[in-house]
């Protein structure tokens, strides 16, 4: 006999608010369907009644995670329209910045994988270095969640002293490498837990386009900051962690590797950040558009994120801002996920996929 | 090889302008279920698909997007009939954008079944972004 399990919009196994309706026989889940849209704001819509500056401020807001990352997916589009290339310094604090944000991102995830595992010690260490990776964030930006640093052709504001906040990421990986990265690839409780749930074979990922951690973690090793670097990615040397099995435990192994080259990223941008402006010359308050569409992508800690951005000569507001978020491409796959699963793994497995709805529904 | 040289090998008539971060098919007149073959023959991913709302009673257009080795491809759809062929049999990566643009927009994606992803019971399909919406 089959019955219906909803889970969501809101249940404490859920950071925001969407419906898992899971068709069940006994304890296994047989299927699912999901429902969005709770978090419905119109930002699109929005966007285009907001002129040049204050569209970056709209759009920063669309996640409270990745706030960076989508301004600088914004402006990377802007100043395709605009024909502005940001100076090299600038290019250097967007990955410095962009890393920070991955490190914020995967830290705060395996906090909250730790307390759906039932590992509270774990969750409060997470929670713990995650302040400290914002306390980094604040000390460059000003501000601990929304950043305001980019804008169109740089960012706003310099790292004055590239050593001090290298002493701060150099002492943030040691106590990684001390606490996060054995527990999560070592532990006992963490491997019996997340080994072998939720797959996601490299077929079916490849079929549903998923991007970010998961698609790395069913062995497919696309990241745009390799296949079309942007920033100053092209002059870095890191590597892309993949791990073929494509479970839970899989998606864990790559958000810890990924901390581990996020941490090398940012000494090898903070040792090579090159002298020079920030932004263009000029006091920033007039931009000249050129008529047309630009379009650019960025990988999020989530995976790519997607914007189009089109504009008509003189005007001081989009005329169309798209947004394809990582959540929206990721999510349909906790479906086959968690399909043949046990009830009780559900919650885990659907945060498996970092989910953000403030992102997906936007 | 480039991807695009890939690609073009793929489709006899195939060219590309670059503009604004996209490498655009210039051909017009192309149908999308062959594009989305044309795309699963090289391994492409399918990104995203973006709707443009035309002045008047223009309709709309529909902008495909599919990734080929970091190459951003783009295929133009003008639609003023407000439907268009659903290519989620041939790319299940499409499901959820289909769906989204459907209630966001009204526009149809013909020969497939919908269910409600962004709309609760009682909602109405284009209320959303369509700026007239018609009831």
């Amino acid at each position: 006999m089959s019955y219906e399990i909803p889970m969501g919009p809101y249940h404490p196994g859920l950071e925001e608010p969407y419906k898992l309706d899971m068709i069940c026989e006994g304890e296994t889940v047989k299927d699912a369907k999901l429902h969005i849209g709770f978090n419905f704001r119109g930002i699109e819509h929005l966007a285009e009644t907001r002129n040049y500056f204050q569209v970056i401020a709209l759009m920063e807001r669309v996640c409270g995670i990745c706030s960076f990352i989508h301004t600088l997916t914004l402006c990377q589009a802007m100043e395709k329209l605009t024909g502005l290339t940001p100076p090299p310094r600038a290019q250097y604090i967007r990955v410095v910045m962009g890393e920070l944000e991955r490190l914020h991102s995967h830290v705060l995830w395996a906090g909250i994988a730790a307390k759906l595992m039932g590992f509270k010690t774990m969750f409060m260490t997470c929670f713990e270095i995650r302040e400290k990776v914002m306390d980094v964030l604040q000390a460059i930006s000003g501000n601990r969640v929304n950043y305001a640093m980019n804008r169109i052709g740089g960012v706003n504001r310099d790292i004055e002293d590239p050593q001090s906040i290298l002493a701060m990421v150099e002492a943030l990986e040691k106590e990684m490498i001390r606490t996060i990265i054995p527990i999560f690839t070592t532990s006992k409780t963490a491997t019996s837990r997340c080994a072998g749930i939720g797959v996601l074979t490299t077929e079916k990922a490849r079929s549903l386009g998923v991007v970010g951690p998961v698609a790395r973690a069913s062995g497919i090793g696309q990241d745009l900051r390799k296949e079309a670097p942007y920033a100053a990615y092209g002059e870095i040397d890191f590597t892309v962690p993949v791990v073929p099995d494509g479970d839970v435990r899989a998606r864990l192994l790559v958000r810890a590797l990924e901390i581990m080259e996020s941490c090398k990223i940012l000494r090898q941008a903070l040792a090579k950040l090159p002298s020079g402006e920030i932004a263009p010359p000029g006091d920033g308050s007039k931009f000249n558009f050129a008529t047309g569409t630009a379009t650019a992508r960025v990988e999020a800690p989530r995976g790519e994120v997607m914007y189009s951005v089109s504009w008509k000569e003189g005007a001081r507001m989009p005329s169309r801002v798209h947004v394809r978020t990582p959540t929206f491409v990721n999510m349909p796959a906790v479906r086959f996920m968690v399909q043949g699963a046990r009830l009780a793994d559900a919650p885990l497995i659907q945060a498996a996929i970092d989910p953000c709805y403030s992102c997906t529904d936007r | 090889m480039s991807s695009l040289d890939i690609l073009s090998a793929s489709t006899e008539t195939a060219t590309y302008l670059e503009r604004g971060g996209v490498f655009w098919y210039s051909d017009t007149g192309l149908n999308v279920r062959e594009v989305a073959r044309a795309m699963n023959a090289v391994n492409a991913r399918f990104i995203t698909i973006t709707t443009y709302e035309l002045p008047g009673d223009g309709g709309f257009r529909l902008e495909y997007h599919w990734d080929l080795m970091g190459h951003l491809l783009g295929f133009t759809f003008p639609i003023p009939s407000n439907a268009i062929e659903s290519i989620y049999d041939l790319c299940e990566a499409v499901d959820w954008i289909e769906r989204e643009i459907h209630e966001e927009y009204r526009i149809d994606f013909t020969g497939r079944e919908y269910e409600p992803l962004l709309l609760r019971e009682g909602g109405v399909c284009g209320v959303n972004l369509q700026k007239e919406v018609v009831q």
